[in-house]
């Protein structure tokens, strides 16, 4: 029998072995704070779930998305990753890692009454694809993604365009969320509220980010959203991301980092609705369709 | 045992083509029946309990948990890896939170749905050559009985349900009462008796232990010394311990000294508690984690004595000469492996138990599969998952790509015998036909899994 892939150095292979999962498991969370917003009655669509970036918290969901997703028919939930938002675990944020940050998120999806389309933004979109290799999900959506092949070239850029933020990113500080960076057309005080609604990041996750990641086979629908007005995840790395999982990125350009707040979310929101109707239809199975004889 | 022969006409099965049949809706017949309907296989579940769980539905008639169970492994290992326990669990959660983590597996996968609960599986026999198998299930409440036709089956029926007792000369003539471990649901029946515990698997030790606190006396046969290991070793579920050991690739002999070294420092030298020294390496034989019982045996609770050598009408009189005045004596003596449904020699019977590749695979038919036949020296539901996933990845291979089907189908024949033992010689006993070393064991899976999912 013959292990080496022919041809195909980069096929993504089942991971079946994760000793250090085992062995140093991550810490339980004694409160998670999962936002959820229920449909007026069941429509038989797959539930949704959502994960934040960087900074942020299942709050930046809850502002726009989770209602009108509900009013679409869709259960509507998002997850605070420890640290973040209200979820319990802010004085050991120090210390969370990416590891942590997909446990928090299969605790979550665990807690559904069944399996959910994965909806990830920024750093979240990175974690999403962590859980879709070890989990089966409906649908995964990965709105403006952090870089699975590391986020070194996003540092460089930003170094560029902005040294002072590059700067606090590689002495461990959270990178700084203005709403000149998240948003592009928002108006300008609900910008700012937005903006100082974002919190700290775990320095060890944010060093993470530039790390090169191998991610497993993924084998439910994949959607890839990113914007060319995007100050933070830069175009190239949208496509290298949506070239993984051999789609096309859908644009949405002129909307900024935060399409799920910026002035436009809701064409942002249709698009991803609109994706999920089409290639996870109400009433598919919660694994999936059925081939029969 | 006989073979179960069908007479009923062929036609009279309702066929379900492609559909797969899977048998028990414990944590291997639900893993495997999740695995199958993920990779797009259509497949029916029964199980002869109206709930999931097999031997984790306490109370029910197959299950052999009693009312202090909790597990013996601690979460991350014993987990099905896609859907981890809750965080508000224990380390070591207890049968009713184990049951209830297997009842919201379940829902959530909407495996519920597949499974004809309260539904025996009473005859499964191959037709056509091999190429499907019709399979007869009767309602426990209306005693009606169905046959259906299967594209193939995953027999997860369970193998810690049928009892083994030995039997002692004298045993007859015995005044008191005989019980073993799998009608034991509780403490109640050993207050203020004297007890025999027969037997040093866990729950040999988990009962000793009860009869040590509810009990007269307590008298625990054991055939040699064992290493009794901690739940807990520097504040760290110990199997957790094991697997960072093994994550760090230290070499066996030196595990085997760290884990020597640990037991010295937290328990200390069996002897001196007046328990057998081990006459075996460590890992040579399956682990028992037990931190109370030296404990009991310290505070006299518990004699240890070794192999019953016969009964008499009021006593028990052991080997070493001991004679135990009892009028309880418990087998926790083990299981046997049965397959009321099947004939023996489709499963490569060898002597008393099967030989399969993979603990799963025989090489009289391809389109029967065994999972759960395992035990492993770890938590068992990663490894439930993994085998679930192998075969689902075999089905799917069989279909799409029968070449890359035909290398497992080549192996199943010529490596039917083949160990997964990390390179350790268990010591000869029927509950070690079915250990494995779960490192080795799902290295060999994780090959298989992604030599199947080549393209040719």
């Amino acid at each position: 029998m013959s292990l080496v892939t022919q041809g195909l150095p980069s096929r993504r292979r089942t991971r079946v072995m994760r000793p250090w999962d085992w062995s140093v498991p991550p810490r339980g969370l004694a409160y998670r704070e999962i936002l959820t917003v229920e449909p007026d009655e069941p429509t038989g669509r797959p539930p949704l779930l959502m994960v934040h970036g960087v900074a942020h918290g299942a709050w930046c969901f809850a502002e726009k998305w989770l209602p009108a997703a509900a009013t679409r028919g869709f259960r509507s939930s998002a997850v605070s990753l420890r640290g973040h938002g209200g979820s319990g675990g802010a004085a050991q944020l120090g210390r969370a890692t990416s590891r942590d940050y997909v446990h928090d998120i299969l605790q979550a999806i665990t807690e559904m009454p069944e399996p959910p389309i994965l909806i990830g933004h920024s750093m979240g979109g990175l974690l999403s694809q962590l859980v879709a290799e070890r989990y089966p999900l409906r649908g995964l959506v990965l709105l403006a993604p952090a870089p699975a092949n590391g986020a070194f070239g996003t540092l460089m850029h930003t170094l560029r365009v902005r040294p002072a933020d590059a700067l606090a990113v590689m002495v461990g500080r959270t990178l700084p969320m203005r709403p000149d960076v998240l948003f592009t057309s928002l108006d300008p005080v609900e910008a700012e509220l937005l903006a100082s609604r974002t919190g700290r990041e775990s320095a060890i996750a944010q060093y993470e980010l530039l790390r090169r990641r191998r991610i497993g086979p993924v084998r439910c629908p994949v959607l890839v959203i990113g914007t060319h007005d995007d100050q933070i995840v830069r175009p190239v790395d949208v496509e290298r991301t949506a070239q993984m999982y051999d789609v096309e990125p859908v644009w949405l350009d002129g909307m900024g980092h935060d399409v799920m707040l910026d002035a436009d979310w809701q064409r942002a929101l249709d698009t991803v609705l609109d994706w999920v109707d089409v290639n996870i239809p109400p009433g598919t199975p919660p694994l999936g369709p059925i081939e029969r004889g | 045992m006989t073979l179960v022969q069908s007479d009923r006409p062929v036609a009279e099965a309702t066929d379900r083509g492609d559909a797969w049949c899977v048998i028990g809706a414990g944590p291997h017949g639900l893993s495997a029946l999740k695995a199958l309907l993920q990779n797009g296989i259509d497949a029916d579940g029964f199980e002869h309990e109206a709930e999931v769980g097999g031997n984790w539905n306490f109370g029910a008639d197959n299950s052999r948990v009693y009312e202090s169970t909790h597990l013996i492994s601690s979460k991350p290992f014993t987990q099905f890896p896609d859907f981890p326990m809750p965080d508000r669990f224990p380390d070591y959660p207890s049968h009713r939170q184990i049951k209830e983590y297997f009842t919201a597996y379940a829902r959530h996968f909407g495996l519920s749905d597949r499974i004809a609960f309260g539904t025996d599986v009473v005859a499964c026999v191959p037709v056509d050559d091999g190429a499907a198998w019709l399979v007869t299930v009767r309602d426990r409440a209306t005693s009606v009985e169905t046959t259906f036709r299967y594209a193939g089956v995953v027999v997860a029926n369970g193998h810690n349900w049928f009892p083994k007792t030995p039997q002692y000369p004298g045993q007859d003539t015995f005044a008191g009462q005989m019980l073993h471990s799998a009608d034991y649901k509780g403490a109640d029946v050993l207050r203020g008796r004297r007890v025999v515990v027969v037997g040093a698997g866990n729950t040999g030790c988990d009962v000793a232990v009860e009869s040590a606190q509810n009990a007269v006396h307590t008298w625990h046969s054991t055939r040699r010394g064992y290493y009794y290991n901690p739940k807990y070793a520097m504040g760290r579920p110990s199997d957790q311990t094991a697997d960072l050991l093994l994550a760090l690739r230290l070499p066996l002999w030196l595990r085997r000294q760290m884990f020597k070294a640990t037991l010295r420092l937290t328990v200390g030298d069996f002897e001196k508690f007046g328990l057998k020294k081990p006459d075996h390496e460590f890992f040579e034989t399956h682990p028992i984690v037990n931190q109370q019982l030296p404990y009991y045996v310290g505070h006299g609770d518990i004699t240890p004595v070794d192999d019953v050598e016969r009964f008499e009408s009021d006593a028990v009189v052991f080997t070493d000469g001991t004679r135990a005045e009892a009028d309880l004596v418990v087998f926790c003596t083990g299981y046997l492996v049965q397959f009321p449904f099947l004939d023996e020699q489709w499963l490569n019977w060898s002597g008393d138990h099967p030989q399969l590749f993979l603990q799963m695979f025989t090489p009289a038919y391809s389109n029967l599969v065994v999972s759960g036949l395992i035990q492993p020296d770890s938590g068992q539901w990663t490894l439930a998952h993994w085998q679930g996933q192998t075969i689902a990845r075999y089905i799917v291979a069989s279909r799409e790509r029968p070449a890359v089907a035909q290398r497992l189908r080549d192996r199943v024949t010529d490596e039917a015998e083949r160990r997964f033992t990390a390179g350790t010689e268990y010591k000869d006993s029927t509950r070690h036909y079915y250990e494995v070393a779960h490192q080795d064991y799902l290295a060999a899976l994780e090959a298989t899994i992604r030599d199947l999912e080549e393209p040719r």
